[in-house]
């Protein structure tokens, strides 16, 4: 790695004078599993690293106003095991925790994840069907961003230069609803997916036909993405077999996959189509029994 | 890999022809070029600089001009550049031919691109949407070169 | 550029003056001569480089030595206490779980960890915890008897 200079601030608003200060040269680091590698690999060759570790108040997850709120410090093992979120939201628990290893877990954080946006990573997928709100800050202050406009491109989110990630507030899931979260993983079980669905079924009061459905697909594109055309065919439908499929079919078309040495881009294709109809039969399934009020029997093992 | 591209620019083949066959003056209409010299008739020494997110890669290398036929409007060249510091590179055969459009004139690039080391670790559409944004920004600093 | 780091490596403080370029792995392999700790991947993958920061497994070869000032690390050396090997290693031996041994540093330690956290572990609970830790020699059936072992060894 590169010579750098290190920075530990006690305070956010010192990180961002920092990162001001050294504009081009200067990069935030929190748990640093991607950072680093990269440095290692020479892909990033930062003057100065600005870590966010010191800095208190930012590793809280609080519920609120129907809905959790997750600290940019809050690392993937802290969400997975949150009594918080395994309760409330055992879909997002369960995201963290298929994040490669406990070692990684352990490190990792929320918002290091979110403003390193590998269209791979599994957390972004299900935070977007949640329809999650990404909070950051910047010397001029503070913005929320849905976080459907905040992945702009591979490796690009839509933070400015010197901004941070501060937190990320997720809804519940409304009443009569149901999530899942599906990831194919071929080959290691600590890898990033082949392909990767969250999905959100919502059913009108009657139990029977769905009143919306949020599809998200990960390492499918250059950003985590949402499968718009698939979700509106179920908009309003009777939920079964033909009409997840068919949403599958459709989300085929939505998607735009990078080949790699985890599948050719033909194939991604093809398992999207099957992965997103396997993740809305998971959602809708657990909508059927959110409706009838019996508790989720999804919550994680 | 292999891609087509295209572009349509508002200007009469010939004049276009003249433009793109100065190959440093078309050299500062690409984004990311910095210098552009001649190193002999066909040969030329340049830089481009492309991000990919927070990664930068600065290339470095040369562009011959293997072929000029202006009775078929079509070019060839051949590129080869390194990224020095992050192990690295692009070797490119591209061929380009301008077409009478309704309005000026298309022009077709057809690359061979292959992309060595770090680089082509990024993956080939990750590369594409690269040269696609390039190109798109190309085709406008040509337009505003040439409509005056 | 170097920064002075304060840290407790195995029970002992330190006190060291490091580039800060230092990877936690290089910074106890080489500043502080353990070399229990190994480099397989050098990308935070294999867990050879299993060590323990305040108490939780991390790759050291993808952290900064930076980051454990004023922190508290573990590495296999500190597991055995005076001539007496920890239950976790012991088992390792009496179950046959390594075979050329470079992976082992990491499969102890991060073992112990689990058993730490959960010392009467399924076999799931085992092997979504140890799954980050690649072995090449042992096909894994004898790490997996080795931390059972050390679990059922240390019930009372």
């Amino acid at each position: 790695m590169n010579a750098f200079d290190f920075r530990a601030p006690r305070t956010l608003d010192e990180a961002l004078g920092i990162l001001a200060e050294q504009g081009d040269d200067g990069r935030a680091i929190a748990g640093g599993t991607a950072l680093v590698t990269m440095m290692r690999q020479r892909l990033l060759r930062p003057a100065c690293l600005v870590s966010l570790r010191e800095i208190a108040g930012l590793d809280r997850i609080q519920a609120a106003n129907g809905a959790l709120r997750l600290g940019a410090l809050v690392t993937h093992r802290e969400a997975e095991t949150a009594a918080l979120i395994r309760e409330r939201l055992p879909v997002l628990a369960e995201t963290f925790r298929s994040v490669g290893s406990v070692r990684i877990r352990h490190m990792a954080t929320v918002g290091g994840a979110l403003a390193h946006a590998d269209p791979n990573q599994d957390p972004p997928v299900t935070l977007m069907a949640l329809g999650a709100r990404v909070q950051s800050r910047r010397a001029g202050g503070d913005r929320e961003l849905p976080i459907d406009e905040f992945f702009r491109d591979y490796y690009q989110s839509a933070l400015e230069p010197g901004e941070l990630v501060t937190g990320v507030t997720v809804p519940l899931l409304p009443p009569a609803s149901g999530a899942s979260f599906v990831k194919f993983l071929p080959r290691t079980a600590d890898d990033y997916a082949t392909v990767a669905v969250a999905a959100v079924v919502a059913l009108e009061p009657d139990g029977e036909r769905c009143r919306e459905a949020r599809i998200a697909l990960g390492s499918v594109g250059v950003t985590p993405l949402r499968a718009r055309a698939a979700e509106a065919l179920l908009r309003g439908e009777r939920l079964g077999e033909p009409s997840v499929r068919a949403a599958g079919e459709a989300a085929k078309g939505e998607v735009d996959p990078l080949t790699d040495h985890r599948g050719s881009a033909a194939y991604k294709r093809e398992m999207a189509a099957v992965m997103v109809a396997r993740a809305l039969r998971q959602a809708w399934e657990a909508a059927q029994r959110a409706a009838r009020g019996r508790p989720d029997a999804g919550a994680p093992r | 890999m292999t891609f087509t591209q295209e572009c349509v620019i508002p200007v009469e083949r010939a004049r276009l022809w003249e433009f793109l066959m100065d190959v440093p003056t078309v050299g500062r209409c690409i984004p990311g070029v910095d210098t552009v010299e001649a190193v002999d008739g066909n040969a030329y020494r340049g830089g481009l600089k492309v991000q990919v997110g927070p990664i930068r890669i600065a290339l470095e290398g040369t562009i011959t001009v293997e072929e000029q036929d202006r009775s078929a409007w079509r070019a060839r060249m051949r590129a080869e550049a390194n990224d020095r510091r992050l192990g690295g590179g692009i070797r490119a055969r591209l061929s380009l031919t301008l077409v009478p459009a309704e309005i000026g004139t298309r022009v077709q690039i057809d690359t061979d691109l292959a992309v060595l080391g770090k680089i082509g670790e990024f993956g080939q559409p990750v590369i594409k949407r690269k040269a696609d944004t390039l190109l798109e920004e190309f085709a406008r600093n040509l337009r505003a070169a040439l409509v005056a | 550029m170097t920064r002075a780091v304060r840290l407790t490596v195995n029970g002992t403080p330190r006190e060291l003056e490091i580039p800060t370029y230092r990877t936690l792995l290089d910074c106890l392999r080489y500043d502080l001569g353990l070399t229990g700790s190994k480099e397989g991947c050098g990308v935070g993958v294999c867990g050879a480089c299993t060590v323990l920061l305040d108490g939780k497994i991390i790759s050291s070869c993808i952290a900064l030595a930076v980051f454990a000032d004023g922190r508290e690390v573990t590495t296999v050396e500190g597991l055995a206490e005076d001539e007496r090997l920890h239950p976790v290693q012991q088992a390792f031996i009496d179950h046959g779980g390594f075979q050329c041994g470079i992976c082992t540093p990491g499969q102890v330690v991060a073992a112990k960890a689990l058993l730490d956290a959960t010392p009467n572990p399924s076999d799931a609970e085992i092997r979504e915890w140890m799954l980050g830790n690649l072995c090449r020699c042992t096909g894994y059936y004898k790490i997996l008897e080795s931390v059972r072992g050390a679990a059922l060894g240390a019930r009372p």
